[in-house]
């Protein structure tokens, strides 16, 4: 599939997939994947069951790794450098490429701890620093007023829409530059999503945001860019307002409009 | 209740056998009731007795001198079981002291490194025939293996038959405790950039830790109560001793010797050793339980 | 893949407000047709039968839009469906306008007949009803066009409005004659100046129907663009 993806001019790609090609054992899961993400914005990717959303995804941290029978092959560009045949270790890459899930994984310690886990394992910051950055962390994903008085609690005693502020809270206070959401509102409530939609409006002022979602409204809703993709092929990539309005594809098309056939 | 008037024919017949279904069924739920009910006051029945004849026989034993004196010559007036209890204390905490490392890294590594690796099948296989081997089994290969060597029975040899009984058990117990956090939790972990060593420790071990626990105290009451593997490595000792080279005194091979004894002081205490076990093992097992609630 | 939608009452709700268009859109063209028959006819009868269909005509459009309100709100359409709804919006609101001229052609024609007719005012009607009959097949031309989504055809109803607008320019020409030749013809050669507006305008909604339809099919809005740009941008 060749799909040659042109970025305006005013965008500069934070990440470039280049011919990437993805496999779970024998099966052929992404077939030669070229896709810019574009820095400081927030780009979703749809698409019905199975696309193959979620796999690509993952490669931009090398999650798949965990699992000896998934390997990727082509290139991925972090910022120029391509982090799939990188000497650094995958917790550096991992620490500039933060992912949150979709079920909400607190850690079994306190909300305070559960922050500054990531951070201790890069930084030694002091007692003072440390209370602010999880302040910090914890006002970024709207969660500060609610948790403030009982950072000592444990993270599971939190609502469901909490817990996930709590984990995107996590994600964000070691600073990583790319912030990947696999479908981070499926389990939730419509209030809690919303909140959480608002926090990834706010987020992109200072990161580079990808999304996966199979809620087209939500992509329609949040992303600036947006990509379709279909068994594993990326049928169409542009701006979410053309996107949404006028698809170059009849497959984008009809799957916005809800003509599956 | 609908006027069977509005109703059609259909909408007759089928309730007429929905009622028939539901009455065959009550019938059937009835019976099953009662024959589960039965079984249970059987299987009761004979734990009461048991814990009755335990009580009465042993709770009249139950004097200081239980705990302040030693085991007695056959017909003497008084004594105690204070030497067994010590030694039955010292070689099961230090049994388990000794198996519960051994066991939880052998758990992590089968449960973390060895999914699917040859050498964590073979672990598990090995694991499972060990935690099936009976007790008399291990005591035997301690005897054959360092007793007989050392030509004596010692108090270390019989920790090391109660610390091969202890390693699988919570092996099985680490590994399905790790087995069960959810792979999600590990991602997350994964996805901050923590090494792997530390997902285990800080994340997936903590998350465990209740069940974890649980297996080492079920471990732990099983040894309390083992005796065929004390036979050939401690043995026994009349007197008081803290020297673990030499043979000790135990709780269950006590009773065994004073059990089937025709004295009467010995048979006393045997009684009140019976008791003394069950009551450890039971505040154990009650034990586990409330952990395992409250942390989760 | 279909062009049907999962969701049969999405495709059932679509083809409705479509087809209440087109109803819409043959009410107001023979409401034109039929007050230009009236004026060339001279029948009072017609003039006001017309005026009392107009109440319909405004009621359907009130109706439309209330329902487009409704699947907007429900559905959440996007790309092709959510530009059909657009565009069927800014249609209904043109039809409406026509369906307005109709009506001021009939309360012309009850003004004239009754302040008395003058035989020499026969001829500039039948170039009305000329005009009249362009501008009414150009508008059923859009109609067509509308129920098929045929950009082509749409194309050439943009094309055609030159001649509507020619043939107006020629009408005004000989009124202005007349009305020098005859200074008594003043007031009714006025009224037939504002009858010949009238048509021109219903010309002009017909355009607009025709842009709509481009809207919908290429998504590109071309209200503001030349007949030549037009033609190059569907290409």
């Amino acid at each position: 599939m060749d799909t040659k993806v042109n970025l305006p001019v005013t965008e500069k790609p934070k990440l470039s997939v280049r011919n990437l090609n993805f496999y779970y054992s024998s099966f052929h899961a992404l077939k030669n994947i070229n896709l810019d993400i574009p820095e400081n914005k927030v780009t979703a990717f749809i698409g019905p069951s199975g696309c193959g959303k979620s796999t690509l995804l993952r490669t931009f941290n090398r999650m798949f790794e965990l699992y000896p029978d998934q390997r990727a092959e082509g290139e991925i560009l972090l910022d120029g450098e391509n982090i799939l045949t990188s000497k650094d270790d995958v917790s550096l890459i991992r620490a500039k490429v933060g992912m949150v899930f979709q079920k909400p994984t607190p850690f079994p310690m306190s909300i305070y701890d559960n922050i500054a886990f990531g951070v201790k394992l890069f930084e030694t910051l002091p007692r003072i620093e440390m209370d602010e950055r999880v302040e910090w962390a914890l006002k970024k994903a709207a969660l500060w007023n609610e948790v403030k008085d009982k950072l000592n609690q444990s993270g599971s005693g939190l609502s469901g829409g909490q817990q996930q502020r709590l984990c995107i809270a996590r994600g964000i206070a070691i600073k990583p530059e790319v912030l990947l959401l696999d479908e981070p509102c499926s389990a939730l409530d419509p209030i809690s999503t919303g909140k959480i939609e608002e926090l990834i409006h706010e987020l992109k002022t200072d990161y580079t945001v990808v999304i996966v979602t199979h809620n087209m409204q939500q992509a329609a809703r949040s992303s600036d860019y947006t990509a379709y993709m279909y068994l594993g092929d990326l049928i169409e990539f542009g701006p979410t307002s053309d996107v949404f309005m006028k698809p170059k594809k009849k497959d984008t098309e009809d799957y916005i409009t809800g003509r599956f056939g | 209740m609908n006027s069977t008037t509005t109703m059609t024919a259909q909408a007759t017949a089928l309730q007429a056998s929905r009622v028939a279904k539901h009455a065959s069924r009550k019938r059937v739920n009835a019976i099953a009731l009662t024959l589960s009910l039965a079984a249970m006051a059987f299987g009761l029945f004979w734990l009461i007795w048991i814990l009755i004849e335990t009580i009465r026989l042993g709770v009249g034993g139950l004097t200081l001198s239980l705990f302040t004196q030693m085991t007695p010559p056959p017909q003497a007036e008084d004594g105690g079981l204070a030497n067994a209890i010590f030694g039955s204390v010292t070689m099961v905490t230090l049994a388990t002291l000794i198996g519960t490392p051994v066991g939880i890294l052998a758990g992590i590594y089968l449960a973390e490194y060895g999914q699917k690796t040859w050498l964590g099948s073979v672990t598990r296989f090995i694991n499972d025939i060990l935690l099936a081997a009976p007790s008399i089994v291990v005591g035997l290969f301690i005897y054959s293996v360092i007793v007989a060597r050392m030509k004596s029975f010692s108090g270390w040899a019989g920790i090391l038959a109660l610390a091969l009984i202890v390693i699988p058990v919570v092996i099985r117990t680490t590994e399905n405790m790790l087995s069960l956090i959810p792979n999600a939790l590990r991602e997350a972990a994964y996805a901050l950039g923590t090494p792997k060593w530390k997902v285990i420790m800080t994340v997936t071990l903590k998350s465990a830790r209740a069940g974890v626990l649980t297996g080492i105290l079920l471990a732990l009451a099983r040894i309390a109560g083992e005796t065929a593997p004390l036979l050939f490595t401690a043995l026994s000792n009349q007197f008081w001793t803290s020297d673990l080279s030499s043979p000790m005194a135990s709780l269950p091979v006590t009773i065994f010797k004073f059990a089937m004894s025709p004295y009467e002081n010995w048979q006393k205490l045997a009684w009140a050793g019976v008791f003394l076990i069950t009551l450890g093992v039971l505040v154990l097992n009650i034990l586990a339980r409330t952990f395992l609630r409250n942390k989760h | 893949m279909s062009d049907k939608h999962l969701s049969t009452q999405f495709d059932a709700e679509l083809s409705g407000i479509s087809t209440r268009v087109l109803e819409m859109g043959g009410i107001v063209e023979s409401q034109v047709a039929r007050s230009v028959y009236a004026l060339t006819n001279f029948s009072a009868e017609i003039a006001s039968d017309v005026l009392m269909t107009e109440e319909r005509v405004n009621q359907i459009e009130v109706e439309i839009d209330r329902d487009l309100s409704t699947i907007i709100a429900r559905r959440q359409p996007t790309a092709r469906d959510l530009r059909l709804l657009i565009a069927i919006s800014k249609t209904i609101a043109n039809l409406e306008r026509v369906g307005d001229e109709a009506a001021r052609i009939a309360r012309t024609v009850q003004r004239l007949l009754n302040s008395g007719v003058s035989s020499r005012l026969r001829l500039p009607v039948k170039d009305l009803g000329y005009e009249a009959e362009l501008a009414v097949s150009q508008l059923r031309k859009a109609l067509d066009a509308f129920a098929r989504l045929d950009v082509d055809k749409a194309v050439e109803v943009l094309k055609a409005d030159d001649l509507i607008d020619q043939e107006f320019e020629g009408l005004m020409r000989k009124l202005i004659t007349f009305m020098m030749e005859d200074p008594r013809t003043i007031s009714s050669s006025i009224d037939l100046v504002f009858v010949a507006k009238a048509i021109e305008r219903v010309g002009d909604h017909a355009k607009n129907l025709a842009e709509q339809i481009i809207y919908i099919v290429k998504g590109t809005d071309v209200r503001h663009n030349s007949v030549g740009e037009v033609e190059s941008l569907v290409r």
